[in-house]
């Protein structure tokens, strides 16, 4: 706590000493009736002002889904009392309030102990920390302010709402493990692929009957295995672009969310890519605890501003496994991130890039120059897409307006029609 | 408002004492009144000392050819003090602060007090000056040892 001196307190000084010594040059009592007052209101403020003692605490939830009301509460215990304690809680951008308020005035009896609460709406996702809190005391005249801001606050973790996905993208190859996903090979599994005549160590149980009889020599059934995926989210961060109601980033991030949850319930092994000015990854894993990790990750993504030419060299080996599908989620708006999607596509890595359009954050204007140089840039956009979709990549371009599900049918359809190609 | 009415009300009265002087006095009072609205509208706590300054000198100056103290000093006194509160209390508050009801009659009570007590000691001192006119050397000199202790507080304070 830093104690000052209010500048009522100066004030009342100099009008106290320069009235006194008035009265004493000019000689009249009347000057001492006008000063006396403030002398008065100095030695009883002072007399009664002292180091105020008092110990603040503030605790809220620690998770939260964006949408969710956060309960706050901010403690104040004090053995002496104050006269006077201001306490204001400042938010980070994620955290709005909803019920209560952020600043109060208050004044506390010896030894009492109070519970100021307040109930946030979490409106962004993210790792919000709350703070700083700021209080102030003064004494019963406000002659001494003591203000200090506790430096101890609480981190809410707003995860990001995520939408409900009936389908999602499969890839072309899976792994060895067991899953949901129903393999294009030939091996054990459940879902029927083929006949063939029966040959030496074929199993008994595999024996089509029904088809042995009609052609007179035994056959068996071929099945394609259920297997699991590799799934790598690829988050690119190098920008945002933001309106008043949200950004790419958020569209991004919400869809990943949503990603990893659908391909781990489907015993998929998902990794996470973070593509920015601080580059972050996370080897694939399974389960629900790697989904907590993808979030977590996500929770800290934020866009930082580098001009480090960062590539997919940079990435560790053991974040690309051979075989796995790599969604791309980008702006389409850093070259180092279109490089980069160049360069795993050119690497063999089965990719689809969702292009979260910055396009409804933007506004044309109505002629001139910035109106042409607007078209200009959609218009590249364009050919930007095109050009990755002439590299073999399923690039779509996703707006706001559009579900996420469509979005990933529209990858599917390209996907089922377009021929691989070789770059 | 309360705080630029006291203000006013000491101009008046300045002003009433009769003669060119106590009318000057009482214009130099009601200029500090307008410097405590101005203070009080624009949140400038620094303008405050300034308007209570000019409204005592206002008064001063009008009763400076009055041989007679004035026994209603006290009060003037007390009403510029209360002047000060009012215009202090009004440039800190804050309306996104939500203040609890008790704070605001803590706060009221306190200010009444220390204005009625403020009168009281003025009237004591006007009534101690008036038996004793001509206090001597000795008071003189715990007169200027106040002062100076005063101003050297104030220079301390702004250091």
């Amino acid at each position: 706590m830093t104690r000052r001196a209010s500048p009522k307190l100066a004030g009342y000084a100099g009008l106290a000493g320069f009235g006194l010594l008035a009265a004493l040059a000019v000689g009249r009592p009347e000057i001492v009736a006008l000063t006396a007052p403030f002398l008065l209101a100095l030695g009883v403020g002072l007399a009664l002002s002292g180091t105020p003692s008092f110990t603040l605490q503030l605790t809220a939830d620690e998770r939260a889904v964006e949408g969710d009301e956060v309960p706050a509460r901010i403690r104040v215990e004090t053995p002496s009392g104050v006269d006077r304690l201001d306490v204001y809680l400042r938010l980070p951008d994620g955290l709005a309030p909803a019920h209560g308020d952020q600043a109060t005035g208050l004044h506390l009896g010896r030894g009492e102990t109070r519970d100021l609460e307040l109930t946030l709406s979490a409106t962004r996702w993210g790792a919000h920390r709350l703070g700083p809190l700021h209080v102030r005391a003064r004494d019963a005249l406000g002659l001494i302010v003591a203000e200090g801001v506790l430096a101890e606050t609480p981190v809410v973790r707003v995860y990001p709402r995520e939408d409900t996905l009936r389908r999602i993208l499969r890839p072309r190859d899976t792994q060895l493990y067991s899953g949901s996903e129903v393999a294009r090979t030939k091996g054990e599994g459940i879902e029927f692929a083929d006949m063939r005549p029966w040959t030496a160590g074929d199993p008994l149980r595999r024996v089509n009957w029904r088809a042995s009889a009609r052609r007179a020599e035994l056959w068996v059934d071929e099945s394609h295995p259920e297997r699991n995926n590799d799934v790598i989210l690829f988050v690119d961060s190098f920008a945002d672009v933001r309106g008043a109601a949200g950004g790419t980033l958020d569209l991004a991030v919400r869809a990943t969310t949503a990603l990893a949850d659908a391909y781990i319930r489907r015993r998929d092994r998902v990794g996470l890519i973070s593509f920015g000015g601080i580059l972050r990854w996370l080897e694939p894993g399974m389960g629900l605890v790697q989904l907590y990790r993808v979030v977590d990750a996500l929770l800290d993504t934020h866009v930082i501003l580098s001009y480090y030419w960062t590539g997919i060299d940079v990435i560790p080996r053991r974040t690309l496994p051979p075989k796995a599908l790599v969604i791309a989620l980008t702006p389409l708006l850093d070259d180092r991130s279109v490089d980069a999607l160049l360069d795993l596509r050119a690497r063999g890595h089965d990719l689809c890039v969702v292009d979260v359009s910055p396009v409804p954050f933007t506004r044309r204007t109505v002629d001139g120059l910035d109106a042409v140089a607007y078209d200009i840039w959609i218009l590249r956009r364009d050919a930007l897409r095109h050009r990755l979709q002439r590299a073999g990549v399923a690039a779509v371009e996703w707006r706001d307006d559009v579900p996420l599900q469509a979005v990933l049918e529209e990858v599917t359809a390209f996907r089922r029609h377009a021929r691989l190609a070789r770059v | 408002m309360t705080a630029v009415a006291a203000l006013l009300a000491v101009a008046g009265y300045a002003a009433s004492a009769g003669g060119t002087v106590a009318a000057a006095g009482g214009g130099i009072a009601a200029a500090g009144a307008v410097v405590g609205a101005v203070a009080v509208l624009l949140r400038l706590p620094s303008l405050v000392p300034w308007a209570l300054a000019a409204a005592a000198s206002g008064y001063v100056l009008a009763r400076t050819h009055h041989a007679r103290v004035d026994g209603w000093s006290p009060v003037v006194g007390a009403a510029i003090l209360l002047a000060a509160e009012l215009a202090t209390w009004s440039i800190d508050d804050d309306r996104r602060i939500r203040e609890e009801r008790t704070l605001v009659i803590r706060q009221v009570v306190v200010v009444a007090a220390l204005v009625l007590a403020a009168a009281a000691v003025g009237f004591v001192l006007v009534g101690a000056a008036a038996i004793s006119a001509s206090a001597g050397l000795v008071a003189t000199a715990v007169g200027v040892a106040a002062a100076v202790s005063a101003v050297a507080l104030v220079l301390r304070l702004l250091r």
